[in-house]
């Protein structure tokens, strides 16, 4: 049963990803650290859940919730951040923090405090080997996770947008000598990190078939141990980060069985690579 | 700013005459009776189930003519699941409302904190469902605190009825038992494993989860797999326990699920969907039951809430009447009242006859009902005295 624990850490730490992406890519560019991600995380599972309510199709809500975290991350960006970003970075955070704490009150003044059930058909169906299940959940999220990454990592390296993004995140000062447009690029690098974040709270939303007012507040904390781990602003890194926290939480309860808090694990990973390899899992000095 | 201290001056005058022109009219009136529930929160939809249930019964007792004549008011407090808002609502209740006696209708975290505080006030407090011990239970002194008494089992019975239907009806021998880390789980957790293994059955695995928190159960389920048990006994909320009962369903797992009355809930049926279908539970509310009670209890909360009643909700109601009737036979003296509930002879609740209270613990059988076709329906009903007379504590 190797194997399907192996499935179930990959599955879980492929979610990470798409949650810590969008903030190591905010991190990379505004050395921001933008704790309401995880609010416009919960944000695209209750878009999702209840555009599923209005039209009944999975794939669509997906959309939906993909362009409404999308949408969300913009009007954070135009209208919060770069207002800020003469001020020193403790600035934008203190207003994360609080716009963190505003959005999850607000779900649960407008969808109220009770966990709701996405209960969605996605209609792939299940893979069974012998003993091993791939459940339908876990095909959904490894398809999804692997066909944007693929989109992500093809924009980032194939488009001229992409080399200008990975050049801000470097220095954006001397891009934007080279006639770039500095603030088109953050905003489209809201619009990405925030419509994978709106794909994860779907697809933990459809995982769990539950959607829940503060379901962000874990992903808050552990993405940033995740970012961390990955070398903050380092993409791929962040990926690799995602899945071995994934992985490692999974062993620890399923084959080791030792009971030792699972979202401890990023954490304590987070302090071991700051002790050793404080540039990140693939990062050099 | 010299009017506006004018103005406040006025107020607050107004509002001491007024307070003091009220209360004693209102006190000859109404008996009052206390209640808390996590309203909101985390813990809502058992804290809805508490309020309304307790609130139909307040109407029954009302429009029946009150106590002796008199009507009754519940004086309702949300402690959100959090213990410091249950110490503050327990002095509100003693020393602002002045109520006779007091209903909980929460969990363990909230109910307990206020015991001591009920206790040293000399205050009648009937909880509903809250499980923990030292809910009844002083742990300093070692000595069961008299003033307090619970119509819930606890964890250690349920569990040990629950061990009690697995093996001896169930025939199962080789068990999982994967459990929340909270008091709860493992008090209930405790009680089955002890009573499983004294059968002779054999425990495979016991695994705890992080409570709140956990919510992807594939690592602990795939574990479970590997020793393919001819049962797994899961303890938790509802909302854990749909995640367990699904996630079970999907990796798939055929044995059976047994689960305690956290499972007790209409979200339960909701998140968890077909895979719910044939769980089994250990719980506090037979809804088969034909007494009249039940059935009209039943029949009175859909219509008025529009949804079905839960354990929680039945629980509460009878943790209510419970009082009122000692209050009817009693008066509103709090020492008399407490008499009046030590000295419960074979009540005829809602949730079952209540035999007695033992060091405030309730003597009552315990029901097993599995989920057809979307409801929990009659099973079992576990009554063998060695396993429902709850130990006495020392």
């Amino acid at each position: 049963m190797l194997i399907q624990q192996l499935t179930n850490g990959i599955a879980i730490g492929s979610v990470y990803a798409l949650i810590s992406l969008g903030l190591t890519m905010v991190y990379g560019i505004l050395k921001i650290l933008h704790v309401a991600h995880a609010g416009v995380y919960a944000l695209g599972a209750y878009i999702g859940l209840f555009s599923f309510r209005l039209v009944g199709d999975f794939w669509l809500s997906l959309l939906f919730g993909m362009a409404g975290s999308a949408l969300a991350g913009y009007l954070i960006e135009h209208f919060l951040y770069t207002p800020l970003l003469h001020l020193p970075r403790i600035a934008p955070l203190i207003v994360s923090i609080g716009l963190f704490t505003a959005m999850e009150e607000a779900f649960r003044i407008v969808a109220g405090p009770h966990t709701i059930a996405y209960n969605a058909t996605v209609g792939l169906g299940d893979l069974s080997i012998g003993p091993f299940r791939l459940t339908e959940t876990q095909i959904l999220i490894l398809l999804v996770t692997f066909i944007i990454l693929i989109f992500l990592w093809a924009f980032l390296t194939k488009s001229r947008t992409g080399l200008a993004m990975r050049a801000c995140a470097q220095d954006a000062e001397t891009t934007s000598s080279f006639g770039v447009n500095v603030k088109a690029i953050i905003a489209i690098n809201f619009l990405i990190g925030s419509a994978m974040a709106g794909a994860a709270g779907v697809l933990i939303g459809v995982y769990d078939n539950q959607v829940w007012p503060t379901m962000g507040s874990i992903p808050a904390y552990k993405a940033l141990a995740i970012v961390v781990l990955g070398g903050l602003g380092n993409i791929p890194g962040t990926v690799l980060a995602s899945i071995v926290v994934g992985l490692v939480e999974t062993f620890f309860i399923g084959v080791l069985a030792i009971p030792f808090p699972r979202d401890a694990v990023a954490f304590v990973a987070m302090v071991l690579v700051l002790m050793f390899k404080p540039y990140g899992l693939l990062g050099k000095a | 700013m010299k009017r506006s201290v004018v103005l406040a001056g006025f107020l607050s005058v107004l509002l001491t005459f007024s307070f003091f022109m009220a209360v004693p009219v209102r006190a000859q009136e109404t008996i009052k009776i206390g209640f808390f529930a996590p309203i909101t929160g985390p813990a809502a939809a058992d804290g809805m189930s508490a309020k309304h249930a307790v609130e139909l019964g307040l109407k029954e007792v009302n429009d029946a003519g009150g106590i002796k004549g008199k009507k009754v008011e519940l004086i309702i407090y949300d402690d959100r699941l959090n213990p410091q808002e249950a110490v503050a609502i327990a002095n509100k209740l003693i020393e602002k409302d002045k109520v006779v006696g007091v209903v909980s209708g929460s969990y363990s975290g909230p109910t307990r904190v206020t015991a001591p505080i009920f206790q040293k006030a000399g205050m009648p407090m009937v909880a509903g469902y809250a499980v923990h011990p030292d809910v009844t239970w002083d742990p300093v002194q070692k000595k069961p605190n008299d003033f307090i008494f619970r119509n819930g089992f606890l964890g250690e019975v349920e569990g040990a009825a629950a061990a009690e239907f697995a093996v001896k009806n169930l025939k199962a021998k080789k068990i999982s038992i994967i459990s929340m880390d909270n008091d709860f789980g493992r008090a209930i957790s405790s009680g089955f494993a002890a009573r499983a293994e004294k059968l002779g059955s054999t425990i495979l695995t016991k695994q705890m989860y992080k409570f709140p928190g956990e919510k992807d159960f594939r690592p602990y389920l795939t574990r479970i797999k590997e020793g393919n048990p001819d049962l797994i006994f899961a303890a938790g909320y509802y909302n854990e326990a749909a995640s367990i009962v699904r996630q079970a369903k999907e990796l798939g797992i055929t044995s059976q699920i047994l689960g305690e009355e956290g499972f007790d809930s209409p979200k339960f049926l909701e998140i968890a969907g077909p895979a719910a279908e044939g769980v089994i539970i250990a719980t506090n509310l037979d809804r088969d039951d034909p007494r009249p009670l039940v059935q009209n209890f039943l029949k009175n909360y859909k219509k008025a809430y529009g949804e079905d009643a839960d354990m929680v909700g039945a629980s509460s109601y009878d943790a209510f009447m419970i009082l009122v009737k000692a209050i009817e036979k009693a008066g509103t003296d709090p020492k008399a009242i407490q008499k009046a509930l030590l000295e419960t002879k074979d009540y005829n609740g809602l949730t079952g006859k209540i035999s007695r209270f033992v060091q405030g613990e309730v003597v009552k059988p315990v029901q097993i009902q599995v989920v057809k076709e979307g409801k929990f329906r009659r099973m079992a009903v576990i009554d063998n005295p060695e396993v429902i007379t709850p130990p006495l504590k020392q």
